[in-house]
């Protein structure tokens, strides 16, 4: 049991999809997180101990690397893929009940503002920790991040956004949601925003990379 | 000294009696409060009014609706509007539903000579002041544009998963590039004194992509565009927002002149740092943060960040916002400040 759970961590550590997948060139031929998920569950591991101790490990240990820069974008989008891969076998168990997401969390980059790799990032990096990620993309209005939260009350929240000219767009939101829902966790992220401004505007947490954003929110 | 002379005193680490100044380039939503503030009808006239050493040259291309050599290529699948502010790196390109090299010529690839504007080239370069640096801005982003080209993100999982088709990818639109400024820069002969050039590579905190395969990738691209540049003269200014500080030593190597912008609050690219690693070595243009310093900052904390400035690059930096794009949220009473402080 503990040697196909090795294995499944490795191939999402290092982005070993399937099969198929000929990255990383080393693993070529080998299975990767589809078939050794598959097989997991085959041998009859319970879902929660696959999802927990093989991928949700490793994920923690892509977004710990990344932090470190000891891999980047591509790395951690591949790691990323293979989670997901492995993820697919999983639904039936999420589905039942059997396992459960650790909760929801509402991400979008805020109004006026395009840029999402950091936010994409973010989401991979949430996501891989057993998160629920209710993504809202680009450019959204304060309403309807308000209306996600209205359908999804205990969800937490995460901003992004690039621009310093949408800093002001980020405060407004936040001041909104902490108006109407002033106990939901809002995490703001994106290269002109720091801690001072975090403060300033109310939020509760600034994450300078997604590893951090998931340490805050697994807390 | 005049500006030409101060500009290549600067960049050669020569004794200046200022250092060099750039004000970069103002979005369209600056411009009606820059130019109330100096009084003055155009940015060319701010510029003369603040004395800047670097005058700009835009690439005429015509391709509506942006008319911008930026968006030369049609890769995003959804239609958008296509335009600078408007073009998303991470929507999906055409090349997201392609795997093999030979299917390259399925893309509708542009020819630059059918868009880029000879005599308007000529025209612009002729209406600039030849007593100050005449810039062509280039970009020539092929890494960028090779990330929409595929989807970002998909982009980077293919430079891991199918380098080779990857590569044929940038390379191909180095070649547009290639071409692109080889038509300019002979429309402009004798009228050029530098190009910007440059791409993306970092985010607030790093790399976005493993140094190594930028430098395989990505890096012997830009040093066609460079080594081309070089051939007719110019000196190159390289622009890369974010941290990138691993790779500063690597674009030094393949010719670039000056590193452009210092984002002086990403990570390890503080002017100190800067200085302590590559003093003499290379020049720098940028280091006036405007990601908070610009934007919240007063008057005479921007003063007394360029003196800050002066005093660690008495020479080998031009000094410059940290970000060549003057968003409307700046003061124009700072960019006032940052040229008069260049001057003290």
């Amino acid at each position: 049991m503990e040697d196909i759970l090795v294995k499944l961590g490795y191939c999402v550590e290092f982005g070993k999809v399937d099969k198929n997948a000929p990255y990383p060139p080393d693993m070529k031929g080998q299975d990767g997180a589809d078939e050794l998920t598959k097989q997991a569950i085959e041998q009859g591991i319970s879902a929660a101990v696959i999802l927990e101790d093989a991928l949700v490990a490793a994920m923690n240990r892509v977004g710990q690397k990344f932090t470190e820069k000891k891999i980047f974008i591509p790395q951690m989008l591949m790691s990323a893929k293979a989670m997901n891969a492995a993820v697919a076998h999983l639904k039936p168990f999420f589905n039942s009940g059997e396992i459960t997401r650790k909760g929801k969390f509402i991400i979008a980059t805020v109004k006026g503002d395009l840029h999402d790799i950091g936010k994409n990032l973010v989401k991979m990096a949430i996501e891989g920790a057993g998160w629920e990620v209710i993504d809202l993309g680009v450019d959204v209005p304060t309403e309807k991040v308000l209306e996600t939260i209205q359908a999804n009350p205990d969800a937490k929240i995460g901003l992004s956004a690039l621009l310093t000219t949408t800093m002001g767009n980020m405060q407004v939101t936040v001041e909104s949601i902490k108006s109407k829902y002033p106990s939901n966790a809002i995490i703001i992220g994106g290269a002109p925003v720091n801690e001072e401004f975090k403060t300033k505007i109310g939020a509760d947490f600034y994450a300078p990379d997604p590893q951090s954003a998931v340490s805050y929110l697994n807390r | 000294m005049n500006h030409k002379d101060r500009f290549y005193a600067t960049i050669n680490h020569q004794v200046v009696d200022r250092p060099a100044s750039w004000l970069g380039l103002p979005v369209p939503s600056a411009e009606p409060a820059l130019l109330k503030h100096f009084g003055v009808n155009s940015i060319e006239n701010l510029k003369l009014a603040i004395d800047d050493d670097i005058h700009p040259i835009e690439v005429p291309y015509n391709f509506p609706p942006s008319n911008h050599i930026a968006c030369a290529f049609n890769f995003a699948k959804q239609t958008h509007l296509d335009t600078p502010d408007e073009r998303t790196l991470t929507a999906p390109g055409f090349f997201e539903d392609y795997n093999e090299v030979t299917d390259i010529d399925k893309f509708d690839w542009p020819d630059p000579t059918k868009h880029l504007d000879r005599e308007e080239s000529n025209r612009r370069a002729k209406a600039t002041s030849k007593n100050h640096i005449r810039m062509g801005i280039m970009w020539s982003a092929h890494f960028q544009d090779a990330c929409a080209a595929f989807g970002m993100e998909h982009a980077l999982m293919v430079m891991l998963t199918n380098p080779d088709m990857f590569q044929v990818v940038i390379d191909r639109i180095t070649n547009f590039y290639l071409k692109a400024n080889e038509i300019f820069y002979e429309s402009t002969k004798g009228q050029l004194d530098a190009v910007l050039i440059g791409n993306d590579f970092g985010s607030q905190t790093g790399l976005m992509v493993d140094p190594d395969m930028i430098r395989t990738m990505v890096f012997p691209g830009t040093k066609k565009l460079i080594d081309q540049a070089k051939s007719y003269g110019l000196s190159v200014m390289h622009h890369s927002c974010g941290s990138i500080f691993p790779i500063i030593n690597d674009l030094h190597e393949i010719g670039a002149d000056i590193i452009h912008p210092i984002q002086a609050l990403a990570d390890e690219m503080d002017a100190p740092n800067l200085k302590k690693n590559f003093a003499n070595k290379i020049a720098f243009c940028g280091g006036v943060d405007a990601q908070y310093l610009l934007v919240n900052g007063k008057p005479n904390q921007i003063i007394n960040k360029v003196h800050e400035l002066k005093e660690l690059f008495p020479t080998g930096l031009i000094i410059s916002p940290s970000h060549e794009a003057i968003l409307p949220d700046i003061a124009p009473a700072n960019i006032e400040a940052l040229f008069k402080a260049i001057k003290d």
